[in-house]
């Protein structure tokens, strides 16, 4: 099958689902736009596949040669983009995909309304919510990101790399843990807060940006003496230096920096709930 | 400026909710905050934005002036 062809194919699928199915069946919804787009894309790959199934990868896009199903895929992209475009813009969708993708409130809002509504008013958790249990969260988690990141950075070995997989599960369940202890306000998008939650949020994202700061100067002040050690005592030529990295030392400098600038307005919110709590007794 | 903690502000809004016959979740509904919120008020240990004093007063049948105070309020004798 030719290129031409399944470039037809694509424009047909296109103008159908453009013109007949997303006016009737989606409107204005774009979560069912989404899911029609996809199901629609889907069809139009298994109505290629019988044609094309197990064909070379010289399917020329451009000047780069694709698999069928690749060449198909970014065709179907790059034609629906002006439809999807327009149909967008008549309808007046931006504010709502912005709404769908968490952009209307910045990158900080991941959780959505209704699951931070849900939070608020959650029970089930609230073994998390003790001011015992706030501090164990704080302090494990911290652990588990210093005693993860010198181990991973001084054994370096790559022999190792097995134990990134239980270091990267270990934070992956303190995050979870510390979200819900929290009751999801550090994520949360505006319209779910009430006044005090949203100042309470923007207060601890300044003090998360202070100490990621601290973090983050540790480590290029680190580099820096790294750079002056080498010109000093090893010959260096003052203007290229090498370090070698092990796939466990990268890990280490990634889940560092990842895991505090997603971990710690959680894990400063709830030190100060737990301090609060003291307060109270 | 100095941060808010350093300047308390008392306030008088379980009393008065109470004198309503009000829960804090009915007062929590009235005056758009969660349930929560209304208990770190009335323990002080958050300070409202001037509109939502004025609806808590407004919610309360009261004076904002009658609800908060810089200073403490004279506790009032019961005659039970």
């Amino acid at each position: 099958m030719s290129e031409l062809s399944i470039v037809l194919v694509n424009l047909v699928a296109i103008a159908t689902a453009y013109f007949f199915i997303y006016p009737k069946y989606a409107g204005d919804d774009v979560r069912r736009l989404a899911w029609l787009d996809t199901a629609v894309g889907a069809t139009v790959l298994v109505v290629l596949a019988p044609f094309n199934w197990n064909t070379p990868n010289d399917y020329t896009l451009f000047v780069v040669d694709l698999n069928w199903w690749m060449f198909a895929f970014i065709t179907y992209f790059l034609l629906e983009l002006p439809l999807f475009y327009f149909y967008s813009k008549a309808r007046g969708l931006g504010s709502a995909y912005r709404e769908m993708w968490g952009l209307n409130s910045g990158f900080t809002a991941m959780a959505s309304e209704k699951s931070v509504k849900k939070q608020l008013s959650d029970t089930k958790w609230d073994g998390l919510r003790t001011r015992g249990a706030l501090r164990f969260l704080v302090l494990g988690s911290n652990l588990t990101v210093i005693l993860g990141t010198t181990f991973l950075v001084f054994v370096g070995d790559n022999k190792w790399a097995g134990l990134i997989m239980l270091y990267i599960l270990i934070l992956m369940i303190f995050w979870a843990l510390l979200r819900r202890a929290v009751r999801l306000i550090t994520e949360a998008p505006d319209d779910a807060l009430d006044e005090r939650m949203i100042q309470e949020r923007n207060s601890v994202y300044y003090r998360a940006y202070q100490y990621l700061f601290g973090v983050s100067s540790v480590l290029v002040a680190a580099l820096l003496g790294y750079s002056v050690a080498t010109d000093l005592f090893d010959d260096g030529d003052g203007f290229n230096y090498e370090i070698n990295l092990t796939w466990p030392q990268i890990n280490a400098i990634f889940w560092l920096i990842f895991g505090y600038a997603y971990m710690l307005p959680s894990m400063i919110m709830a030190w100060r709930e737990a301090n609060r709590l003291e307060k109270s007794l | 400026m100095s941060r808010q903690p350093e300047e308390p502000i008392f306030n008088r809004i379980e009393e008065s909710r109470l004198g309503k016959g009000l829960s804090r979740q009915q007062l929590a509904d009235a005056v758009g905050v969660h349930y929560q919120t209304v208990g770190y008020l009335e323990r002080g240990e958050y300070n409202p934005s001037l509109s939502l004093a004025l609806k808590i007063a407004q919610e309360l049948g009261a004076e904002v002036s009658d609800l908060f105070s810089l200073t403490p309020f004279r506790k009032v004798k019961s005659n039970g």
